[in-house]
């Protein structure tokens, strides 16, 4: 692969064109999860008690700011980075420079990981407000680690999607039948243990129950064994993702 | 003067389909060299292989002592391209534009900046600073687009269809600063479909057709050794053609009819214009053979779709 420093040029790029976007997306960024908290934290916590001798929001709290990092990086690499290809032509300038398609598309990547970040830590911020805080300095640094590496792999996965599509419409598979579904079947709501073996058996296949399991680890300061099988399923699936969405997008850009 | 670019056997294939199809050329340091050709020649997929944004599939092309492919970044920052389609940063400002672009070279920010001011000077944009691209009317970004193709001070320029879309006083400014780079010993290689836009900069050009080279030379000698000197175009109903040809063939040196037009190529037009104000036909024209009717007799008058 043909990666290099540049990757920072275009990650550059990106901050340079976001700072005009920057107060609309923090809005956009916070409106949902702040929704989940609401309504769920507030609304149906009420009626739950106690869950492991905490309010429910403890538990919600770090599955839901896991998933607004999945979204956030997901629908960077899916539409943003589409625009980008098609309508904008940003990767036919780039690529005509010694940014090589990889370096284009890493930095994107590396982008949408940090877009993912701004997210998780405006949900951290408003949770913060309301008493939720992870229960030391260091879990917080942990949770930044692992909102990163959580944000690279969705983004990645988002890259082979964009690698493929054709037009807008083609994300709605995805983002219907993937990312959606996975926010119910992951553990953000609801502990799994209360599902039928089979249920049990299919989240262990889906990456977003990984990453809650470590970000619930990581703000509770609570580390099982059973963590190093969902960091383990994360950083390889990130990794084998990350190579993969190069491979694919350069197959598409460079002809 | 030596050779910076040099093809021999250059193919390039999609699956089945073959977009160039196994071409030789040579293009001179410090001259201006055209691809001429309707659309799906093969022009634009030549630049692209030059400039190394899309691998050769067969052949071989060296460009400035190295084979294409094997650095692909060192060659591309000696090259800058102004592309055919507008592929600005339309969410940046004109300067930020710029300044982006730089540091994809890797020039230092102070530089950058000198560079920039003297750039939109060259190209007349100083007022548009800081414009967003949506309010650069076209002839504007494709300025601008010049500007950000001269960032890192290329030694070889690709022009691909730079002046799609513009109207005439905009044309001659890009047509101006373009000559302006090849007095200064930049290499300008230029694809259009702009007969006139290739006689105005062209040292030498090739007409290509469905991926083939199908004549080479400078446009003064092309239009000579294919056309001759004049064209008489005469707008007559078929029916006439056989009279016609019989009586003034043999002052031409070639004829060709097509649609509602029988067009006579001569070395002299005199004689045959004399002949044809004896016949008194309405809708007849008289003019020297441009560069156009090499191209249209090569390519064919019929529409290429």
């Amino acid at each position: 692969m043909n990666l290099s420093y540049r990757i920072y040029h275009v990650f550059f790029r990106n901050l340079m064109s976001y700072k005009r976007f920057v107060l609309t997306t923090f809005l956009v960024s916070l409106v949902q999860p702040l929704f989940y908290l609401i309504t769920f934290g507030i609304g149906m916590g009420a009626y739950m008690g106690a869950f492991g001798g905490r309010p429910y929001l403890f538990f919600l709290v770090p599955g839901v700011l896991i998933s607004s990092v999945m979204m956030s990086s997901t629908f960077e690499c899916l539409y943003g980075t589409f625009v980008k290809i098609v309508h904008e032509h940003l990767y036919d300038s780039l690529i005509a420079t010694p940014v090589s398609a990889e370096d284009a598309v890493a930095g994107d990547i590396a982008w949408a990981a940090f877009r993912g970040l701004i997210s998780g830590g405006l949900m951290l911020a408003v949770a913060a407000v309301m008493g939720i805080r992870p229960v030391s300095l260091l879990a917080l640094l942990v949770l930044f680690l692992v909102m990163l590496a959580v944000g690279v792999m969705f983004a990645s996965l988002a890259m082979i999607v964009t690698s493929k599509a054709p037009n807008f419409d083609f994300f709605t598979y995805y983002t219907e039948l993937v990312i959606t579904p996975m926010l119910f079947f992951s553990g953000v709501f609801f502990p799994l243990t209360n599902f039928p073996g089979w249920m049990k058996t299919v989240a262990q296949f889906l990456p977003l129950t990984h990453a809650v399991a470590i970000s619930r680890a990581a703000f509770l300061g609570e580390y099982a064994p059973s963590l190093l099988l969902n960091v383990a399923v994360v950083a390889g699936l990130g990794i084998a993702a990350f190579v993969v969405g190069l491979r694919m997008m350069k197959k598409r850009l460079i002809k | 003067m030596s050779t910076i670019v040099s093809a021999r056997g250059l193919t390039k294939k999609y699956g089945d389909f073959t977009a160039v199809d196994g071409i030789d050329f040579d293009i001179r340091e410090g001259e201006c060299f055209g691809f001429l050709g309707p659309n799906g020649a093969g022009k634009t997929t030549t630049v692209r292989m030059i400039h190394c944004v899309s691998p050769v599939t067969a052949g071989t092309l060296i460009v400035d002592g190295s084979a294409a492919g094997v650095d692909n970044r060192a060659l591309k920052k000696k090259t800058g391209v102004v592309p055919q389609e507008i592929t600005l940063d339309i969410d940046l400002t004109v300067y930020e534009n710029m300044i982006v672009f730089a540091r994809f070279f890797d020039i230092p920010k102070r530089e950058a900046k000198a560079r920039i001011a003297e750039l939109l000077k060259f190209v007349e944009l100083e007022a548009k600073r800081d414009s967003k691209i949506d309010q650069l009317s076209t002839g504007m970004k494709r300025r601008l687009l010049v500007a950000r193709a001269l960032l890192n001070k290329p030694r070889i320029i690709i022009a691909d269809e730079p002046t799609t879309g513009l109207d005439p006083q905009a044309r001659h400014l890009i047509w101006q600063r373009l000559r302006q780079l090849k007095s200064q010993g930049v290499t300008l290689i230029l694809t259009t479909q702009y007969m006139e836009e290739a006689a105005q900069l062209c040292d030498r050009l090739v007409v290509m057709h469905q991926g083939r080279i199908l004549k080479e030379g400078d446009p003064r000698g092309l239009i000579e050794s294919e056309i001759g000197k004049d064209v008489v175009e005469i707008r007559t109903p078929l029916d006439q053609d056989d009279a016609l040809v019989a009586r003034l063939a043999p002052l031409a040196c070639g004829h060709e009819r097509v649609g509602d037009t029988l067009y006579f190529y001569c070395r002299d037009g005199g004689a045959l214009w004399k002949a044809l104000v004896d016949l008194d036909l309405p809708n007849t024209v008289h003019r020297p053979a441009t560069l156009e009717d090499v191209f249209l007799k090569l390519t064919g008058r019929s529409l290429i779709e």
